[in-house]
């Protein structure tokens, strides 16, 4: 893999190893997948240098090194789903699977030296912020301290992953497999295999698993809107072309990201593309089904964009094999042997798969974090969380959150989304190493008026159009998704105003 | 108004649920069923376990239609629970040496009408009728149905498996209640004007011919089994009863219509009698092919408690 370029005028990565002693560091920064790798870098390159990623596995990736189920893909094509200051021209597929979306986060990590700013084994446990001196301590599981200026919490909204709360998980003797934490060592050979969940995941584990089982049965409880998945191989001159011509894959890139844009419109807000989407969907159901009751199974009730668009051009077809079955009854609960559904027959399997996503944290912390004056982010979010244009909280000065309240993309690239966090925090970081700021914190009163604005934008959205999906709380509501197009997410975050702050200064530095 | 709340019915069934595999299909028992009651038991049970069928895809079709959340998933598991009603029955049917290897019981004609009704346009009809109708089904043939079977059934199993069919359908018909009164809320002229745009529309009228016979073809195998209709009128009676007993209920159009239409089918001597009888009769003579498959969800049917 080549990744060739770096962002015009910007200073080459100078490796430096994170200093061991127990010296504040500038940033320290949770997570080393996208979002960790991607801000260390680029503050990197702006010549912040100070920098410690604490990372709770033993490698670098994420979600991408955590999701490695067969058939795990991105539904973003490549050439969208890569930093536009790191641009990959060999991709190998239209949308490339994890492995090699995880392979181009290690070259990430490899080409600018960032390993060594990571400690891995890491897990952080506790993010304490001290008025006195003006510095975050973050404490591991294993009880070890560090210190910074500032904090960069990366660790992802999808990076806990945990089984259901199915009665009798616990009694099912067979092998339990979470579509996050897949055994690589589970032979599938001639088993009966079932998978319980449709989403993103679930549609990409059964073509794969229905090729490998004797018996794969699907349990469903909620159809999503499919959409046809144009993957195909990048033929050799294009790669060619991309290495070469760099300007032909930023174009590449530049026309992904308006069609991607123009999507929003329906997928977003409810327009008369909202329905053409539905058209779209429902021709490729038609097209792909032939039984009346099974396209009557599939079919969504709620409208499209509401929760996440799956993309898959073989889920239907892979339940339609003779050793496939679609389960749409009620689970009533595991057992000894298998699965007891509501028509109540028991359903007996070898293994269990539960692609069933992950725990998003809407209205709560993965750790605590304390901030200002004691305050317990967990409790301020208690009733939803809320933050400053996704990315600072008032309250916990210094302190940075990638893929915040409110940044979640329904339509786009969440690396579209992610650089333009980036690109904030690195112009916050700047300034506070360049004018010796000892806190930033963001004024309460504009937090408020821009959450204000943000869900009466919602409110006009698909996703709060009354499904249940895991963009809101149990109360509806919704911390997750950015009310509008990329661009204007992009816009929001161009604008850095130290206005909408309250800065302290170290003593003795001039105002 | 008898109000109950929703999402403690939905707890509630949750908490319910039993599966075949809870059974022991082969306890001592079997041996209690004459060899004069065996065929019409046959013939009995086979008619049972399909109008369990007609309920299950009649709730289906409501779950589509559901106002809220909870409602839909309630819908979603009354429909799971008139198919595993129709497993179990099939099961007793499998265990008295009724059904040979993978043999399906075969649905009278009217029956299989409704089957093909439901089928083709239930996800088409408002709740308003469906949340009206399937009570009536509900309590009045399956209701008169099972009373019959635990006067004349021996088998101690047989009681074992309907104490757990009819705790369910007591929830069947509590939710089937709640939503009828909830459907009389709401401004009368507006209730009649919907109402009027229902029964004029030819995809009811095509229901009303499948229903309307499917009552009567009931009445008689019932008599023929020995069963006083009587029977199946005084639980058409609890339908106006109970449906009728508030005054959202009664204001619901859709009540009124079909309590109208179950004081016609008790009057033996009323003209309406006339063209229906001669309805069941007439369908005698359509030929099965002319129905063409059965739909696929059939085959989902199993007496099977594991799979």
């Amino acid at each position: 893999m080549t990744i060739p370029t770096m962002k015009s005028g910007a200073r080459k990565a100078t490796p430096r190893q994170a200093p061991a002693t127990n010296k504040p560091h500038d940033v320290l920064i949770v997570g080393a997948g996208f979002a960790g790798l991607g801000a260390a870098l680029r503050l990197q390159q702006e010549g912040v240098g100070d920098l410690v990623i604490l990372e709770r596995a033993d490698d670098v990736g994420g979600t991408w090194r955590d999701n490695s189920y067969p058939g795990a893909a991105c539904d973003i094509p490549s050439n969208l789903y890569s930093f536009s200051f790191a641009p990959n021209p060999d991709w190998s597929r239209s949308f490339a699977g994890s492995r090699e979306i995880l392979d181009y986060v290690h070259h990430l990590a490899d080409h600018y030296n960032l390993r060594q700013l990571v400690r891995f084994g890491r897990d952080v446990s506790h993010l304490r912020y001290d008025d006195k001196t003006g510095l975050w301590t973050a404490v591991t599981q294993t009880g070890e301290t560090f210190q910074a200026r500032s904090v960069v919490m990366a660790q992802g909204p999808l990076s806990n992953a945990s089984f259901p709360d199915i009665p009798g998980l616990d009694e099912f003797k067979g092998h339990k497999i979470h579509s996050a934490r897949w055994d690589h060592d589970y032979d599938f050979n001639r088993k009966r295999v079932a998978v319980i969940g449709t989403g993103a995941s679930g549609v990409q584990i059964v073509p794969e698993l229905v090729k490998k089982v004797d018996k794969l049965t699907v349990f469903q409880r909620t159809p999503g809107w499919v959409m046809p998945r144009p993957d195909f191989a990048t033929p050799q001159w294009n790669k060619l072309l991309f290495r070469r011509v760099p300007k032909a894959q930023e174009s590449v890139r530049r026309a992904l990201y308006l069609a991607h844009e123009s999507m929003a419109l329906g997928i977003i807000w409810n327009s008369p593309l909202t329905g053409l989407l539905e058209r779209v969907s429902e021709a490729h159901l038609n097209h792909q089904v032939k039984d009346a009751w099974m396209r009557r199974q599939l079919k969504p009730d709620f409208r499209i964009g509401c929760k996440r668009v799956l993309m898959s051009s073989d889920y239907y077809p892979a339940l339609q094999r003779d050793n496939c079955r679609l389960i749409t009854w009620p689970i009533a609960r595991l057992c000894e042997n298998g699965i007891r559904t509501a028509e109540g027959i028991e359903h007996q399997f070898d293994c269990i798969v539960f692609a069933t996503g992950f725990d998003v944290s809407n209205n709560g912390t993965p750790f605590k974090v304390t901030g200002s004056k004691g305050r317990d982010l967990d409790t301020d979010w208690k009733r939803g969380a809320q933050a400053y244009k996704s990315i600072n909280v008032a309250g916990y000065p210094n302190l940075f959150i990638t893929f915040g309240p409110n940044s979640g993309p329904g339509h786009n690239s969440a690396l579209v989304y992610m650089e333009s966090q980036i690109e904030y925090l690195v112009k916050a970081v700047k300034m506070m190493t360049s004018e010796g700021i000892k806190s930033l914190d963001v004024r309460k009163d504009v937090q408020r008026r821009h959450n204000h604005d943000i869900q009466k934008r919602l409110a006009k959205t698909n996703w709060n159009s009354g499904c249940k999906s895991w963009y809101l709380t149990e109360d509806g509501f919704n911390a997750t998704m950015f009310p509008g197009f990329a661009s204007q997410y992009a816009r929001q975050m161009e604008g850095f105003d130290p206005g909408d702050y309250r800065v302290v200064r170290v003593a003795g530095r001039p105002q | 108004m008898a109000t109950i709340d929703l999402d403690n019915m939905l707890a509630k069934i949750k908490a319910s649920q039993w599966a075949l595999a809870d059974i022991d299909w082969e306890a001592p028992g079997a041996e209690m069923i004459s060899e004069a009651q065996w065929p019409k038991l046959k013939a009995f049970m086979s008619d049972l376990m399909w109008i369990e069928h007609v309920g299950a895809r009649g709730f289906a079709a409501m779950a589509k239609k559901a106002p809220t959340d909870t409602l839909r998933e309630i819908y979603t598991y009354f429909h799971a629970e008139e198919q595993r009603h129709a497993n179990a029955e099939m099961a007793l049917m499998r265990r008295w040496g009724m059904l040979e290897g993978e043999e399906l019981p075969e649905p009278n004609i009217n029956l299989r009408l409704t089957i093909e009704w439901l089928d083709r346009y239930s996800d088409d009809m408002p709740l308003e009728v469906l949340g009206s109708v399937i009570p009536m089904l509900e309590i009045a043939l399956d209701g008169a149905l099972l009373k019959f079977l635990l006067d004349e059934v021996n088998d101690p199993l047989c009681h074992q498996v309907f104490e757990k069919i009819n705790a369910d359908e007591a929830r069947h018909l509590g939710v089937d209640f709640h939503v009828m009164e909830m459907l009389g809320r709401g401004r009368l002229h507006q209730l009649a004007v919907k109402t009027i745009g229902t029964v004029v529309s030819p995809k009811l009228i095509m229901g009303v011919l499948a229903y309307a016979p499917l009552l009567n073809r009931m009445r008689d195998n019932i008599v023929e089994m020995g069963l006083k209709e009587e029977r199946l009128y005084e639980a058409m009676d609890k339908y106006q009863r109970i449906g009728g007993r508030t005054k959202e209920g009664r204001r619901n159009p859709w009540f009124q219509i079909i309590s109208q239409h179950g004081r016609m089918v008790v009057d033996r001597s009323h003209i309406y009698h006339k063209p229906v009888d001669a309805l069941v009769k007439l369908s005698n003579y359509i030929p099965r092919r002319a129905l063409g498959p059965v739909p696929s969800w059939v085959k989902e049917l199993t007496w099977r408690p594991t799979a």
